[in-house]
């Protein structure tokens, strides 16, 4: 029982169940207890190390470790604690109580050694998430984390169909590594997971919703859907061929959009499916090197955008809005924000000593070394507008292109600054020093991202990037604008379907009951009182009280007759 | 300002110029390496066409009214 609750997912779960009980002024701190025991249980233990328990006829495999879980766990628990410190000044039960689960979500279908207990924590992330954006309690957010919920439902269920057809098809429940072959079982569970990876074109969800969960939901989200999706795919897809390019597709779009849009939360968002598209590209390649590169780059992913995000929802907190339009100017009131939001900016774009410039680099030398050139041109036109969109358009409209903001600037509370330090410095650590990274690597890796050709191609491509920026930056200024996506169409097409499927049925059954009710009111008056049509003595207005003197005559004589008979029975 | 940021732009521009020719001529492991700067036309050229094209479809195709959806 106690093995149990150190497994990271449960005690995650339990925990959150135990905030509810606790007063207010301890949850916050409680909250970290949690991922630092996780982060501490996770180093411990060994590779192979397993908890098992029976369920039905199945031995569920509720924790199992081994070289990639052990990485992803570390830096999910270790975000969660982040994350935790930034949300610390939060006193909404529901949000804390969600985002603890959220995560163990996340550490639950990381350590899960079977497909069932793999999808049970999926949906526990799922429904989890929701709750940070319903958190905001506006109508646009209650719409959204409602689109949001749909779109996992349908993931989640395409998942498990997968996971009940493989069962089916093979009979064991183990999470193994799938050889590429398009079978119904396989492409459900492709599918499902494709969902939470936000892949092109499965990704509306990610971007309509991040920007419009809380301040400190979003820092939980963005860290855990995708990196969990790109976790399973690893774990179960590698080298599928069909995800470099829809990987390769993803890191476009999502810089496309990125450069397009003009909320700061919703820039970031995109450039998360340009993010995981790389991941994708790297599993779709599947050597040793390029899985090595897709979870390094998913490992510093979840430091650098946690720490972009930080920044905007810090911004969010003290100027009250994230649009761009609105902001401008503030360099000199969050100079600090504005410094620790481009050290996640440099980590990003790769520039040397920070660790994207590793990952990025062990990433894009895997698709070289694979012999892919496509994809690494791909890979490095992306890293082009993955630098415009979010280490130049964004903090230059958001902290310079006017003089001074105008507006009320609320100070950022002291936890959220300890919190991106906290990050900030993890980046950097890692960038400097990218052996302690490398070597938490599933696949041993002797990649060293400091020789002169990766520092060249790197400066000479965000240089020139930075050129064209200054020079055609008028073309990017803020406007207010909503940005068309593929959710137009079912967006657009929602109120003909719910008036199809929702209001004409229900319209439909609305006037059947009242047909229905008419009809039988008419006939309880017609056959008000059956005397009317039994007997031809009674007069218009039918009352019983007044039956023809001829009736009543009648009638006593009958009555008469039968307490004679009574009479004469019982007496005699 | 600006005059600071071109100096120092051309600069470091230059040093990778001098990198690359003085210590990488000899590299050939993709296509494009024949490409003297191939990075930094990849760079230029990358950013503009994704602006300009960005920026195309962003105003004939998907910029809406802010209250688009409400």
């Amino acid at each position: 029982m106690i093995e149990i609750l150190t497994i990271p997912g449960i005690l995650f779960i339990a925990g959150a169940l135990l905030l509810t009980l606790i007063p207010q002024k301890l949850r916050s701190p409680l909250f970290l207890l949690f991922p630092l025991l996780a982060f501490v249980i996770i180093w411990m233990r060994p590779d192979g190390y397993q908890v098992t328990t029976a369920f039905l006829d199945y031995e569920l495999i509720l924790m199992q470790t081994d070289s990639l879980s052990r990485v992803f766990g570390l830096i999910f628990s270790f975000i969660a604690l982040g994350a935790g410190i930034y949300a610390y000044h939060l006193k909404d039960l529901g949000q804390q109580v969600n985002a603890l689960a959220y995560a163990g979500g996340a550490l639950g279908v990381t350590f899960a050694g079977d497909l069932l207990t793999l999808v049970i924590f999926w949906e526990v992330m799922a429904v989890t998430s929701t709750w940070l954006i319903w958190a905001r309690r506006t109508p646009q957010t209650d719409a959204a984390g409602m689109r949001y919920l749909l779109y996992h439902i349908l993931g989640g269920g395409l998942l498990f169909a997968g996971i009940l057809w493989h069962l089916a098809d093979t009979g064991s429940l183990a999470v193994v590594t799938l050889t590429q072959a398009y079978t119904p079982a396989n492409v459900l569970m492709l599918l499902g997971v494709g969902v939470n990876a936000a892949a092109v074109p499965f990704h509306t969800w990610l971007a309509d919703a991040y920007p419009k969960a809380t301040i400190t939901g979003s820092i939980f989200m963005s860290a855990f859907t995708t990196k969990t999706a790109v976790y399973v795919l690893i774990r179960m897809f590698p080298g599928w061929e069909i995800l470099i390019w829809f990987g390769a597709v993803m890191t476009l779009y999502g810089v496309f959009y990125a450069v397009i849009c003009k909320d700061i939360r919703e820039i970031l968002s995109y450039h998360i499916v340009s993010q995981v598209g790389y991941m994708i590209v790297a599993i779709g390649i599947g050597t040793e090197m390029a899985l090595n590169g897709s979870t390094a780059h998913a490992f510093n992913n979840i430091l650098y955008k946690t720490l972009m995000f930080m920044a905007a929802g810090a911004i969010l907190y003290s100027v009250g809005s994230s649009k761009m339009s609105h902001l401008g100017g503030l360099h000199k009131k969050l100079r600090w924000v504005l410094l620790l939001y481009m050290v996640g900016a440099f980590s990003i774009s790769g520039i040397p000593l920070f660790n994207g410039f590793v990952s990025k680099g062990l990433t894009i030398s895997a698709a070289g070394y694979a012999g892919n050139e496509t994809a690494m041109l791909v890979l490095l036109l992306a890293s082009v507008g993955t630098w415009l969109s979010v280490g130049l358009k964004l903090p230059y409209f958001t902290w310079f292109n006017k003089q001074d903001y105008e507006g009320e600037v609320k100070p950022v509370p002291a936890n959220m600054y300890i919190a991106m330090g906290i990050t900030a410095a993890a980046c950097l650590f890692f960038g400097v020093w990218p052996q302690a990274l490398l070597g938490l690597m599933p696949f041993e890796e002797s990649y060293n991202p400091f020789y002169l050709y990766h520092f060249v191609e790197v400066t000479q491509i965000l240089l020139m990037t930075f050129v064209v920026f200054w020079l055609l930056k008028k073309k990017l200024a803020p406007e207010l604008v909503t940005v068309l996506d593929i959710d137009w169409f079912f967006r657009k097409a929602a109120p003909s379907v719910r008036s199809l499927f929702v209001v004409k049925v229900d319209r439909f059954y609305d006037r059947t009951e009242e047909m229905i009710l008419a009809t039988t009111g008419r006939l309880a008056k017609a056959f008000e009182n059956p005397m009317l049509w039994l007997n031809p003595f009674t007069d218009k207005k039918n009352q019983a009280t007044s039956y023809s003197q001829a009736m009543e005559v009648g009638m006593s004589f009958i009555l008469l007759t039968i307490l004679v008979m009574l009479l004469w029975f019982f007496l005699i | 300002m600006n005059k600071w940021i071109w100096t120092v732009t051309a600069v470091i521009l230059l040093v990778t110029l001098v990198l690359e020719f003085a210590f990488l001529g000899d590299y050939d492991s993709h296509w494009w390496n024949a490409i003297p700067a191939f990075y930094a036309l990849w760079g230029l050229v990358g950013c503009a066409v994704m602006i300009y094209t960005a920026k195309w479809i962003a105003k004939n195709l998907l910029n809406r009214d802010v209250s688009y959806y409400d």
